[in-house]
């Protein structure tokens, strides 16, 4: 690859008849290259090349931070799966987390859809709405929660008061079981703004002529919808739910946040564990508990996991198309 | 306030509409179902609204949805603590007795002071001011490399970056502490910023960009006795202002925001950032709701202005990265 020609000197006249020795192909100009990638390739290898080894290392000791880890080999996972003395909640952490995704993803990607149709239709002040519907995605997950808590308030809290005037008696949202996961999904809903605006785009993507055509088929609007605009939309659907579902099962700072507080590890996880996500689960073992092979192992589950649930969705979308 | 064209329905002499024969740009062909002419006709302003009716009134409760717990966190911070406890809860800061209008801000001052969220502020705007602009440094650094220097082992290693981006950095966060623990960063504000200093996403971004910038340019300069870091600094940053915007003010957010991590490498209150400061003052003052939501504001706000100034190219950006992930 080295030109022999020290191109990169201003004397270096342009070779016109073959471009590829033109100025900057170099053997300086190959160390400005690597200089430049060097403080990428340095924080790749030492932030997640070095922790992805040592964690998949760490998942087969017993290591728990004031003590040499010790090889255990596939302990840490056998005990998991099938010791609920030591691992009581792991999988009641696994039926949290895949409750939450099952109705948290569908209630975003459906109130998301039905923001972008609506903003679409509209032509006055659809910035506006548009800027509104995007607020609470750049709020803080510290502060959603805080907020939340207060709105799900049993006593003062408005959502009660609101649901009161609908004459739906008060509930205690994040203190009864039942309804601690469809509380948060809520609030994911709630924070649907980024797949609202990848809608709104992958709207306005669809060719008027195509609608247009439809509308003077007969189709009304609904029948406009179901055959027209929401299989053009399928791309954009299919990338909401896979990065959707990603990001669900990996919930962790709004439910540390809303279930922090009120004293005690048992508080951890909300009413009965209701609340106690994989990662939430994941963070106890390791920054409380100091049981970092384990949290490892855990993380590696988790890892495998997203990654078969990709691979899964993205299988069944090949299906599809053919 | 019209900035997205949307299509306008009715719109005469579309190419390729079909069932509009012969009345190139005149009004709305006659006889079609549904679309209201253009303000031309004195009928069709009217009808449009009145059929929009129902898809304004669903924006506006969408909205108000979206909005409200943020004017009720704003209206609990500035309210008198005992008047936060009323049966009909109030989204303005009233006296819990006489109905009177009666803020206070009594409950910025004790977060501020007592519960360290000046410190707290402070830490957050030191790191996003140190970080922020060093991230955004070093990725346009390698992304310009990647785009545009055809050195060895090149596209390879570029393969290589992006496979690790799928990784989702939550399961890497056990090791990534003991990581920072080990380069002597743990609990100090170094370890906030070393260990989020490259975003391979944000390389990728920046060299989907520079690639789409004409290499002319660049062959001129090179042509003329540039060098390449005069090349990167005199053409292709100033050339990218937009895209470097949006990785700017998307990364100021996401730093501000994230709890996550000022969560797992710091101890010391001292140098706690907001959202950390704002988690301990939830789970210390469950019941006061008052101060929580001062806190909760002091976090807020300053995003929301970054929001409303920038809306344009946040909003633009979003739709073509996503901002989470």
């Amino acid at each position: 690859m080295a030109s022999p020609v020290p191109a990169a000197r201003p004397t270096a006249a342009p070779d016109p008849g073959r471009r590829r020795r033109r100025p900057g192909t170099g053997r300086r100009d190959h160390l400005v290259g690597w200089l430049l990638v060097t403080p990428a390739v340095v924080y790749f290898a030492v932030f997640l090349l070095y922790p992805a080894l040592s964690a998949l290392y760490y998942s087969f000791t017993d290591w728990d931070l004031r003590s040499e880890a010790n090889w255990v080999g596939l302990a840490n996972y056998a005990d998991l799966f099938t010791d609920d003395v030591k691992y009581p909640h792991f999988w009641k952490s696994v039926r949290v987390t895949l409750q939450y995704t099952l109705i948290a993803v569908p209630l975003t990607l459906g109130t998301a859809l039905a923001q972008a149709l609506l903003v679409n239709a509209v032509r006055r002040g659809s910035n506006v709405f548009r800027l509104l519907l995007f607020l609470p995605v750049v709020t803080a997950e510290a502060a959603v929660g805080a907020i939340w808590r207060w709105l799900y308030d049993p006593q003062y809290g408005l959502i009660n008061s609101v649901l009161g005037l609908f004459g739906v008696p008060p509930q205690n949202w994040l203190n009864t079981p039942e309804l601690v996961i469809p509380a948060l999904a809520f609030i994911a809903a709630w924070q649907c703004g980024i797949s609202m605006i990848i809608y709104l785009a992958g709207l306005k993507g669809i060719p008027a002529s195509i609608t247009e055509a439809a509308t003077i088929d007969g189709a009304g609007p609904v029948q406009r919808f179901r055959k027209v605009v929401f299989p053009m939309l399928r791309p954009t659907t299919f990338y909401l739910l896979v990065t959707g579902v990603i990001a669900a099962l990996q919930v962790f700072g709004l439910v540390y946040v809303i279930f922090s507080g009120g004293g005690g590890k048992g508080a951890a996880g909300g009413p009965e564990q209701s609340g106690l996500a994989y990662v939430l689960h994941l963070y106890l073992f390791a920054f409380r508990y100091d049981a970092m092979g384990a949290a490892c192992a855990m993380s590696f589950i988790l890892l495998v996991f997203i990654m078969i649930i990709t691979a899964v969705q993205f299988r069944f979308v090949k299906q599809e198309a053919a | 306030m019209n900035a997205v064209t949307s299509r306008t329905p009715g719109t005469p002499g579309t190419p390729g509409t079909p069932g509009t024969p012969g009345t190139p740009g005149t009004q709305s062909a006659p006889g079609r179902p549904g679309p209201p002419g253009r303000s031309g006709t004195p009928a069709g302003p009217v009808r449009s609204r009145l059929r929009l009716a129902p898809v304004y009134a669903a924006l506006v409760a969408l909205a108000a949805v979206a909005v409200v717990p943020f004017v009720w966190m704003l209206a609990t911070s500035f309210k008198h603590g005992p008047d936060i406890y009323t049966k009909v809860p109030s989204l303005l800061p009233l006296d819990r007795r006489t109905g009177e209008w009666s803020p206070t801000l009594e409950n910025y001052s004790y977060v501020l002071d007592i519960s360290g969220f000046g410190q707290a502020f402070l830490n957050s705007l030191w790191v996003c001011l140190v970080l922020v602009p060093g991230k955004l440094l070093l990725d346009a650094f390698a992304a310009y490399a990647f785009a545009r220097i055809p050195f060895p082992g090149r596209d390879r290693l570029f393969v290589v970056l992006l496979a690790g981006m799928m990784v989702p950095t939550i399961t890497l966060l056990v090791p990534r502490v003991h990581v920072t623990q080990q380069l002597g960063m743990f609990d100090s504000p170094w370890g906030l910023i070393v260990p989020n200093l490259v975003s391979v996403l944000d390389v990728f971004l920046l060299r989907q960009f520079f690639r789409s910038l004409p290499a002319e340019l660049e062959e001129a300069a090179l042509i003329d006795g540039a060098g390449r870091m005069q090349i990167f600094w005199r053409i292709i940053l100033p050339l990218s202002k937009p895209v470097l915007a949006v990785v700017t003010i998307t990364s100021f957010i996401f730093h501000w925001n994230d709890l996550v991590w000022p969560l797992v490498v710091l101890n010391s209150p001292d140098l706690y950032t907001l959202p950390l400061a704002l988690q301990q003052l939830t789970s210390q003052w469950a019941g006061r709701a008052y101060y929580i939501m001062a806190g909760a504001s002091l976090a807020v706000v300053p995003v929301v202005i970054v929001l409303l100034v920038f809306q344009r190219r946040i909003l633009a950006g979003i739709a073509f990265t996503g901002l989470k992930s």
